[in-house]
């Protein structure tokens, strides 16, 4: 039998990916299997909720559209044409198809069965990393690395991307409503909103009743203009009545109340009349938040915090925002900066708070000035779920007779900052690595000579502090504290090739990853027995290995693994590709912890290899192979066999 | 005679060969004019020749797939070349690139492709471009080797063509050749002239046409088989 027709669908095939991927043979072996299917603008390939069957599909002519069923409503996902593989991610990882297949003209379609060589295919590491990388990078990105990206998630997944038009969540936050009486003067009305950060003040009678309200936008238009004096009752400038509504009321209700009455607040009463008190306030910008789209409205939102709970609260509202990047496949890139931010921003607001509590307590700030720093996965922005806190302060340095009341004050106010972090989910570091010990909340002169006893006095614990120490940023305070640590210790890894190698050795410290017989590692015993410790056997490895070299690299401010990765692309390329797949190796990582933490409530740390799917443990298994090859080529720079 | 009758009733005459007997037990009443298109099994296929007279010229090639319910299986396709000893003519090798006579361990000989090939099509229905000559190229082989000739029903995508194109009064000469109407319904020609990938090319020629038809309410195998011969 001649092989005409085959070998043209395999010219075809091999320009694509993951075709292009795949040996001569096992492409050959496919295409003289393929199916050629004509059809007519109309028809559905396959409908959303339907388990797959046994193709995969590849547009040979016309076009045919993947669109997303929501309330019988099909949103348009993507169009495919010449060239676009659709329908293969459902069935590798044996998931329902997320979407629906629909043909928009006139097309022949090459569907390829599967059967036979599924197997070949899963295993094929390459076509596995296309796969999980499609899956981990944002769309852009994937436009522009490798053509069209596949979106086909778990359908419930998918699901749970819609938000729903619940009760307003940010009722519980404005349930302290800013109020004044009518005749209050203008200039403390306005005192009282700018201290509260708030855009809005509800006027009240005795009995809390809402009589008006004023906004911004009247101090705006009728106070700043000159037209009513700053020492008039506020009475003459609010708007009345209010829009009053009741506790339980939806987003959907609110958008249209403010619609309708043309206005941007709404007042909150008991029993949503006006002749009820007022218990909250209901802005646009609050609904907004509660819409849960805007990452920037939730950091303001952080620094109108007042105590852990609020900042507690918003801390959970942006772990909702990260679910929906995550299940949108949003680049891990750009999820964590976002974390990063909000957590920063957190940290801040307690640092801020502790402080005025402090002053209130009447403790005299010191004139030394002081910088919080992150250590661990924040310190490297890489915390997308909440874990155990990791922190340091460092202080100027002070004449020996101030030494200790500076210290005094800022081990007392680490120990309320890493309270109030503990309050909003942070647990304590149960090894102690917080500013609030002693050890930890350190003069600059201090910290430069722990981190030269480290460098020139390698021990097994000192390697061990270094891995933790050594992510550390600068998160408030004088970053230049943070700039002259830096610049200290890499004058000292100058000299210090026996620090790298130690530092070196210890990356190779965690176990592999996988048994001889390419099973997960699971732990033996304990909480964790038979769960697979993504971030020991998996992520601390390439976080290790980033870290070794990247300070040889003499590279600071760049703490992140994947970007620390990027960078070494940049200045090694010989090693281009393995730093590479690296990069990518670290957010499929990331990504995979963020998920299982979300499905199982925890830092997503520990999960069961059982409970993934089968797609899921080969993307594992290939984020794998980049560990293996850095751990050989840690050996061979830094002469390893030798220091063991 | 009436012996003969029940003879033919009971079953196959047995001085066929076992291939032909099959090939017309194949003919069960399954396949009738109320077939709807979707339950068709067509065979699309076409010969490469020495020439363009059934009488003298020789089959250098068969090709064929299969297509039903709108669907093509690469799995099940019928690609041969044949061995010939025939002084070939210059102009046929120009357009197959065939050289008879060279000795290719895949080729077969004439009457085993043939062979092949009635046992590929059973009672499928018949469809090529202009495929009253490649079925009478068949039958040619076929008659001298046992006398018999191909009973199935035949489809000519150049008749269907033409039943689709409604077009009254004169046209250009070659309106209805492969390459025209591969243009026209926008079909990519790579291995044109060679058995194989000119029924390929005529498979999805045939599944454009029959969309087409369908649309205008033929849905029957006795709807498509109305179309005037050509």
């Amino acid at each position: 039998m001649e092989n005409t027709i085959p070998r043209r669908v395999y010219d075809f095939l091999k320009e694509f990916p993951p075709f292009n991927l795949l040996d001569r043979d096992l492409l050959m072996r496919i295409s003289e299997r393929i199916l050629v299917q004509y059809r007519q603008s109309g028809e559905i390939i396959f409908r959303q909720g339907d388990p797959p069957n046994t193709h995969i599909y590849i547009v040979r002519e016309g076009a045919v559209h993947l669109l997303w069923e929501k309330d019988g409503e099909p949103v348009l996902v993507e169009e495919c044409d010449e060239g676009d593989v659709f329908g293969i991610r459902p069935l590798l990882a044996e998931e329902n198809y997320a979407l629906t297949a629909k043909v928009v003209e006139e097309s022949l379609i090459y569907a390829i069965n599967v059967e036979g060589f599924k197997e070949v295919l899963e295993k094929n590491p390459k076509v596995a990393f296309y796969l999980a990388s499609t899956f981990a990078s944002g769309i852009g990105e994937n436009y522009r690395r490798q053509g069209k990206p596949m979106l086909f998630l778990d359908q419930d997944k998918m699901a749970d991307v819609s938000f729903p038009l619940v009760e307003v969540q940010s009722l519980e936050k404005s349930k302290d409503p800013v109020t004044c009486l009518p005749d209050t003067f203008i200039r403390e009305a306005a005192v009282i909103m700018s201290q509260r950060e708030v855009g809005s003040v509800i006027i009240v009678d005795e009995a809390s009743h809402p009589l008006g309200i004023v906004t911004d936008k009247d101090l705006r238009s009728k106070v700043a203009t000159g037209q009513v004096g700053l020492e008039k009752p506020v009475a003459e400038i609010m708007s009345s009545p209010v829009i009053t509504v009741g506790p339980h009321i939806t987003v959907a209700d609110v958008q249209i109340e403010m619609v309708k009455n043309r206005i941007n607040h709404l007042c909150i009463t008991e029993d949503g009349t006006s002749a009820s008190p007022v218990i909250g306030v209901l802005s646009e910008h609050d609904l907004m938040v509660v819409q849960g789209n805007n990452p920037a409205l939730l950091i303001r939102e952080i620094r109108r915090c007042r105590n852990g709970k609020e900042l507690r609260h918003i801390r959970e509202r942006a772990e909702d925002l990260m679910k929906k990047y995550i299940y949108q496949e949003v680049a891990i890139a750009f999820i964590s900066t976002v974390m990063s931010e909000v957590n920063d921003e957190l940290i801040t607001q307690s640092i801020k708070l502790s402080q005025a509590e402090m002053d209130e307590e009447g403790r005299q700030r010191p004139s030394a000035g002081f910088c919080w720093l992150a250590l661990g996965s924040e310190g490297r922005q890489e915390q997308l779920l909440r874990t155990d806190q990791d922190n340091a302060l460092i202080f100027e340095d002070v004449p020996e007779v101030d030494y200790e009341p500076t210290k005094n004050y800022y081990l007392q106010l680490a120990e309320k900052v890493t309270r109030l972090l503990n309050e909003v989910g942070y647990d304590f570091c149960p090894g102690d690595m917080m500013a609030s010990n002693p050890s930890w909340c350190l003069s600059l002169e201090e910290w430069k000579a722990q981190f030269s006893t480290w460098i020139f006095e390698p021990s097994p614990k000192a390697v061990m502090y270094c891995t933790i120490f050594f992510d550390y940023r600068p998160i408030y305070g004088m970053e230049e504290l943070a700039t002259a640590l830096t610049g200290h210790i890499f004058e000292n890894i100058g000299g210090q090739a026996i620090f790298l190698g130690f530092l070196a050795k210890d990356a190779l410290q965690n176990p592999p990853p996988l048994t001889f017989f390419r099973n997960f590692v699971v732990e033996n015993g304990g909480e964790h027995k038979d769960e697979f410790d993504i971030k020991a056997r998996a992520m601390m490895p390439l976080a290790d290995a980033a870290r070794v070299l990247i300070l040889d690299a003499k590279v600071g401010k760049i703490n992140n693994t994947f970007r620390r990765f990027e960078k070494l692309a940049e200045l090694e390329p010989i090693h281009k590709e393995l730093y590479e797949q690296a990069a990518d190796a670290y957010e499929i990582l990331m990504r995979y912890r963020a998920l299982q933490g979300l499905k199982n409530k925890n830092s997503g740390r520990y999960f069961k290899p059982s409970e993934l799917s089968k797609m899921e443990r080969v993307n594992l298994r290939n984020c794998f192979q980049p560990i293996k090859e850095l751990q050989s080529l840690l050996t061979l720079r830094y002469q390893l066999a030798y220091l063991r | 005679m009436i012996f003969d009758w029940v003879a033919k009733l009971l079953g196959p005459i047995p001085d066929y060969p076992e291939f032909w007997r099959q090939y017309l037990d194949s003919f069960d009443g399954t396949l009738g004019k109320r077939t709807p298109i979707e339950e068709i099994n067509f065979v699309v296929f076409d010969t490469e020749t020495t020439g363009l007279d059934a009488r003298k010229d020789r089959i250098l090639s068969i090709g064929a797939v299969k297509v039903k319910n709108w669907q093509i299986d690469l799995g099940q396709r019928l690609d041969c070349y044949v061995q010939q000893s025939y002084t070939p003519i210059g102009e046929t090798i120009e357009v197959h690139g065939i050289l008879p006579g060279v000795n290719n361990e895949n080729n077969i000989d004439e009457i085993e492709a043939v062979q092949h090939f009635v046992g590929y099509c059973h009672n499928s229905v018949l469809v090529g471009h202009h495929v009253a000559f490649d079925v009478s190229m068949v039958n040619q082989v076929l008659k001298g080797m046992i006398g018999q000739r191909l009973a199935n029903h035949r489809l000519d995508t150049a008749a269907l063509a033409v039943r689709v194109s409604e077009k009254k009064g004169y046209e250009q000469p070659g309106t209805y050749g492969l390459d025209t109407l591969c243009r026209k319904y926008k079909i990519s020609m790579s291995d044109r002239h060679t058995a194989a990938g000119d029924a390929f090319i005529t498979a999805v020629l045939l599944m454009k046409l029959l969309a087409r038809l369908k649309k205008r309410g033929v849905k029957t195998l006795g709807g498509l088989l109305r179309s005037p011969s050509f």
